[in-house]
C-alpha cells in the first residue's frame, strides 16, 4: 500500500513539476506544491480508512460465531464462548461368542450395544445441559437428561438423569472402559438415577465430592423417568487425587475415594430390586452380562422393604502406560418376600474387582482414556495405540438368601472371573477391542429350567468379545 | 469380625483420601487481575502494576499479576458487560461505568462513593496538538472549523475521550455563541466535516495524526498530548492548549460479579486504593495524568497549565449529555455525515 501511496504521489506530483518546469511564478509553484500535499493527504486518508475498515472487519470476525468439527465432535459457539452447543456420538457394535454352553441358546451374536447422540453445551456461560437418548439395545431410552449450574468450578448444582455418584468405573465414560462391558462391581451400584446433585472439584480436582438426592434405583439399574414411591436415596462420594498438583510424577495418577448411599422403602412391586439384565427378575449378571443369580424363590416373589445402602471404597493408580483400577461395594438391603411363608431379611452382598492395564506403545493411560500418539494411517507409519487389559473380580450373595428369596439349586451363591483383552485406538474417535472373560461359579447349576440363572450356572462361562466403536 | 474389618478399612480409606488432601492444600499464592481500560492509559498502567506487584509481595507475599486489556471506553464496557470478566475498570468516563450497572447488575448503582473523588482518583483535560511550527496557526476552537483545516479525534459513538472531546468544543461553543444551539450545532457540523478518519479509540487517532502524518490537529487527551512530545520530541510537535476545556474525569471501580466469583475483591479495591496514595500519584503525574494528592500536583504544576475548565456538570450529568449527544439519533447523528 505505501509503494501504491509512493507512486501515486510521484505520478501526479511529476506531470504538476512538469508544469511547474513551465512556470515562471512562484506563487504558482506553491501552489503546485500545495496541491501536491493535497493529494498526498488524500492518499493517506484513503489507507488509513482502509487499516480501519479492516480492523472492523477483524472485530466483526471475532465476535462472528464460531463452528469447530474435529475428533471431539461438532460445536457451535458464540464468539464470547457464553452460547456453545456441541454433538457428540457414540456407536458402539459388539460381538459376544460363548464357548461350551451347553444350550444357553441366544446368547451368542452381533449387538447393537449402545447407539448415542449426545447433545451437550452451554447457555448463559455458566449453565450446561447434556441430553443423551441410546437407541441401542431392545428401546429408546433417556440415558441423560440434566442441568447443570457452574458457580465455580468447586460449587456446581446438577438437576435432571445423570449418573449417581457412586462407582467409580461407572462414572467413566462408557467409549473408555478398560473392557466391552464393565465389571460385577457394577451389579452392586446405581446406574442413572433421577435426582438433584451438589457437587465440585476443589483444586483443579485435587479433591472432588458431590452429594445428591435421587429417586433411588434398584442395583445396577437405570432410573424410569419418574418415581416409583414416595421416599427418597441419598448418594454421596469423595474422592482425592492428593499429588496432582504436586511435581511428585510417579503419583500425580492416585486417586482414592469412597462413595455410598442410603435410602428407605417399600414397595410392593420388583423395582427396588436389581436389574433384570438377562432375566426376567431382578437379579445380578455376569461379565457375558448372563444373569446368574435372581430373587427367584421356588414360590412367592420378593420385593424390598426398608433400609437400602451401599458404600464402595474405591481407587485407581495411572502412571505413564501404566492403568489400575480397582473398587469394592457393599450392598446391603432390606427384602420381604410375599406369598407363601412371608419372611423378612437384611442381605448383605459383596463384590470388589481390580483392573489394570498396559499401553503397549508408550502412550499415557488415563481415567479418560487413551489418545493415540500415531493416529492410524498405515502409508505414514501411523498405527494407533496398542493397550493389553486385565481384570479380576468376585461377588458373593449373601449367605442368608437362600432359600428363602433365591433358589439355591439355580442361582449361583458367588462368582469368581477373571478377563484379559487387547484394545487398539486406531485414533482418537475409533477403537477395536477383543477379549476373553472367564467366571466361575459357586452353587446354582442343579435345575433343569432352560432359563436365566439356571442354564447360566451350569457350567463356567467362557466368552469372547469383540468392539468396534465410533465415539467423538 | 467381617464387618469390623470392613469398617476399619473404610475408615482408614476415607481418612487417607482427606488427609492426603490436606496436606497437599498448602502452596503460595498466586493472583491475577484483569484491569479492563481505555486507549490511552496503556503506559500509566504498566508502570503502576509493575509498583503494586511489588507494594503487594511486600505486603502480603503474594505474586499478583496483571493483565491490561485496552480499546475505546464505551467499546470495552460494552465487552464486560457482554463477560470480559475484569475484576476492575479503569475507563474513560462514568456513563461507562454506569452502564455495567445499567445493563449488567455487575456492580452497585453508588458505585461512585467507593473511593474518593468520585471514584476518580485522577484528571485530564482535551488539548490540542499540532504539527511543529503550528503551520495552520491554530490556537483555539474556532480555528478547527476552518475550510482549509484536517482535525483528527476518534468516533464519539465508541470512545470515551472522544465524547470528551467532542464536549469541549461544544462547551466552547456555548461560551462563544451565548448559548445560541443552531450556531453552536453549527460550528461542531463544521468541525466534523474537517475530520478525514473517524478512528474507533484516542490511541488510534493519535496513531492517525502522530505515525500516518494525517491531518493538522488532534484532539487529544492531555496526557496522550505529552506521551506524544515525549516519544516523538518537541522537534515534530507542539501542544495548544485552547481558552476553554473541560475537566476529564476518568473514573475506577472494581466489578463486584466478577472479584466474587474470582475471590479477588481484596486484592481489587487495594490495586485502586492504591492509585490514590503518594506512590500511585506520582506514577499518574509522571504519566501526564493531573493528581489529585495536592502534595503532587504541586510538585508537578509546571506541567499543567492552567486552562479555564467545564465540568461535566455544565451538561446535566453524564446521563443527560449521552441522551442528548451520543444516543442514536442524539445530536452527534444529526451533525454527523461521512465525507
Amino acid at each position: 500500500m505505501n509503494l501504491k501511496r509512493t507512486l501515486a504521489v510521484v505520478v501526479v506530483g511529476g506531470a504538476l513539476v512538469g508544469q511547474t518546469v513551465r512556470a515562471d511564478d512562484a506563487d504558482e509553484l506553491k501552489a503546485l506544491k500545495q496541491e501536491i500535499e493535497a493529494l498526498d493527504q488524500k492518499v493517506r486518508i484513503l489507507e488509513r480508512n482502509g487499516e480501519l475498515d479492516k480492523e472492523a472487519a477483524a472485530d466483526k470476525a471475532k465476535a462472528a460465531p464460531i463452528f469447530k468439527a474435529d475428533g471431539s465432535g461438532f460445536t457451535f459457539s458464540s464468539a464470547d464462548t457464553n452460547f456453545v452447543t456441541s454433538l457428540h456420538g457414540l456407536i458402539q457394535f459388539d460381538n459376544r461368542t460363548f464357548f461350551g454352553d451347553k444350550g444357553v441358546n441366544g446368547n451368542d451374536g452381533f449387538l447393537l450395544r449402545r447407539a448415542r447422540p449426545i447433545f451437550t453445551g452451554t447457555v448463559f456461560h455458566d449453565f450446561d445441559y447434556n441430553f443423551t437418548p441410546d437407541f441401542g439395545g431392545t428401546s429408546v431410552q433417556i440415558f441423560d437428561a440434566y442441568l447443570n449450574y457452574r458457580y465455580q468450578p468447586w460449587l456446581q448444582f446438577r438437576a435432571g438423569k445423570f449418573k449417581a455418584p457412586v462407582g467409580l468405573e461407572n462414572l467413566q465414560a462408557d467409549a473408555v472402559t478398560a473392557f466391552n462391558e464393565r465389571s460385577v462391581v457394577n451389579d452392586l451400584i446405581p446406574n442413572r438415577d433421577v435426582g438433584f446433585q451438589v457437587w465440585g472439584d476443589i483444586d483443579g480436582g485435587v479433591l472432588s465430592y458431590a452429594v445428591g438426592v435421587f429417586n433411588g434405583v434398584g442395583d445396577a439399574r437405570n432410573s424410569a423417568n419418574f418415581d416409583f414411591e414416595d421416599n427418597r436415596e441419598f448418594a454421596g462420594r469423595i474422592f482425592a487425587q492428593p499429588f496432582k498438583n504436586t511435581n511428585i510424577k510417579p503419583l500425580k495418577g492416585l486417586g482414592i475415594g469412597v462413595a455410598g448411599t442410603w435410602g428407605e422403602s417399600s414397595v410392593t412391586n420388583t423395582t427396588g430390586l436389581p436389574s433384570t439384565t438377562g432375566g426376567t427378575l431382578g437379579g445380578y449378571t455376569t461379565d457375558g452380562q448372563q444373569q446368574f443369580f435372581a430373587y427367584n424363590p421356588a414360590t412367592g416373589s420378593v420385593v424390598q422393604n426398608g433400609v437400602h445402602w451401599r458404600i464402595s471404597p474405591q481407587a485407581y493408580y495411572y502412571f505413564g502406560p501404566f492403568s489400575l483400577l480397582g473398587e469394592y461395594a457393599v450392598s446391603d438391603q432390606h427384602l420381604r418376600r410375599i406369598g407363601p411363608s412371608p419372611a423378612k431379611a437384611d442381605l448383605q452382598n459383596t463384590a470388589w474387582q481390580v483392573t489394570a492395564g498396559w499401553v503397549l506403545t508408550g502412550e499415557d493411560a488415563t481415567y479418560s482414556g487413551v489418545t493415540p500418539r500415531h493416529p492410524f494411517d498405515p502409508k505414514n507409519g501411523g498405527w494407533g495405540a496398542w493397550q493389553l487389559v486385565g481384570r479380576y473380580g468376585q461377588l458373593d450373595i449373601d449367605n442368608n438368601t437362600f432359600p428363602l428369596f433365591a433358589n439355591p439349586a439355580s442361582s449361583a451363591t458367588a462368582l469368581e472371573t477373571y478377563s484379559f483383552g487387547l484394545n487398539w485406538y486406531l485414533n482418537k474417535d475409533i477403537t477395536v477391542k477383543a477379549s476373553y472373560s472367564h467366571t466361575g461359579f459357586t452353587g446354582g447349576g442343579k435345575s433343569a429350567t432352560p432359563s436365566a440363572p439356571s442354564n447360566v450356572t451350569h457350567q463356567d462361562e467362557d466368552v469372547f468379545f469383540t468392539r468396534i466403536q465410533l465415539a467423538f | 469380625m467381617k464387618n469390623i474389618l470392613k469398617s476399619g478399612l473404610l475408615t482408614a480409606l476415607a481418612a487417607a483420601a482427606i488427609g492426603l488432601t490436606v496436606t497437599s492444600q498448602a502452596s503460595a499464592k498466586d493472583v491475577t487481575l484483569l484491569n479492563v481500560s481505555y486507549d490511552p492509559t496503556r503506559e500509566l498502567y504498566t508502570d503502576f502494576n509493575k509498583a503494586f506487584a511489588a507494594y503487594w509481595k511486600q505486603k502480603t507475599g503474594d505474586d499478583v499479576k496483571i493483565n491490561q486489556s485496552h480499546n475505546g471506553s464505551g467499546k470495552q464496557a460494552r465487552s464486560v458487560i457482554e463477560g470480559l470478566p475484569a475484576d476492575v475498570v479503569t475507563l474513560a468516563l462514568a456513563y461507562d461505568i454506569d452502564a455495567l450497572y445499567e445493563k449488567g447488575q455487575l456492580i452497585p448503582k453508588d458505585w461512585q462513593k467507593r473511593l474518593p473523588n468520585n471514584s476518580s482518583p485522577y484528571t485530564s483535560t482535551i488539548v490540542f496538538l499540532v504539527r511543529k511550527g503550528n503551520p495552520k496557526g491554530i490556537k483555539d476552537w474556532d480555528d478547527l472549523a476552518r475550510t482549509n483545516v484536517s482535525v483528527v479525534t476518534p468516533n464519539p459513538k465508541t470512545s470515551g475521550g472522544a465524547r470528551w472531546n467532542y464536549l469541549a468544543a461544544w462547551a466552547w461553543a456555548s461560551q462563544k455563541y451565548n448559548g445560541d444551539e443552531t450556531q453552536i450545532k453549527d460550528y461542531i457540523s463544521k468541525l466534523f466535516k474537517n475530520v478525514p478518519v473517524l478512528d474507533t479509540g484516542a490511541r488510534g487517532a493519535t496513531t492517525t495524526f502522530v505515525q500516518r502524518e494525517i491531518g493538522d490537529v488532534l484532539i487529544a487527551w492531555e496526557n496522550e498530548a505529552y506521551l506524544s512530545l515525549k516519544e516523538f520530541g518537541t522537534n515534530q510537535f507542539e501542544i495548544v492548549n485552547p481558552s476553554l476545556s473541560i475537566l476529564a474525569e476518568p473514573p475506577v471501580t472494581w466489578v463486584d460479579r466478577v472479584v466474587k466469583k474470582n475471590h479477588t475483591a481484596d486484592i481489587a479495591q487495594a490495586y485502586l486504593e492504591y492509585l490514590y496514595t503518594p506512590e500511585g500519584q506520582e506514577i499518574v503525574a509522571r504519566n501526564f495524568y493531573r493528581p489529585r494528592l495536592q502534595e503532587v500536583a504541586d510538585k508537578y504544576k509546571s506541567q499543567f497549565p492552567d486552562i479555564k475548565l467545564v465540568t461535566i456538570d455544565a451538561f446535566g450529568g453524564w446521563g443527560k449529555a449521552q441522551a442528548t449527544h451520543f444516543a442514536d439519533g442524539g445530536t452527534f447523528d444529526q451533525i454527523y455525515k461521512p465525507n
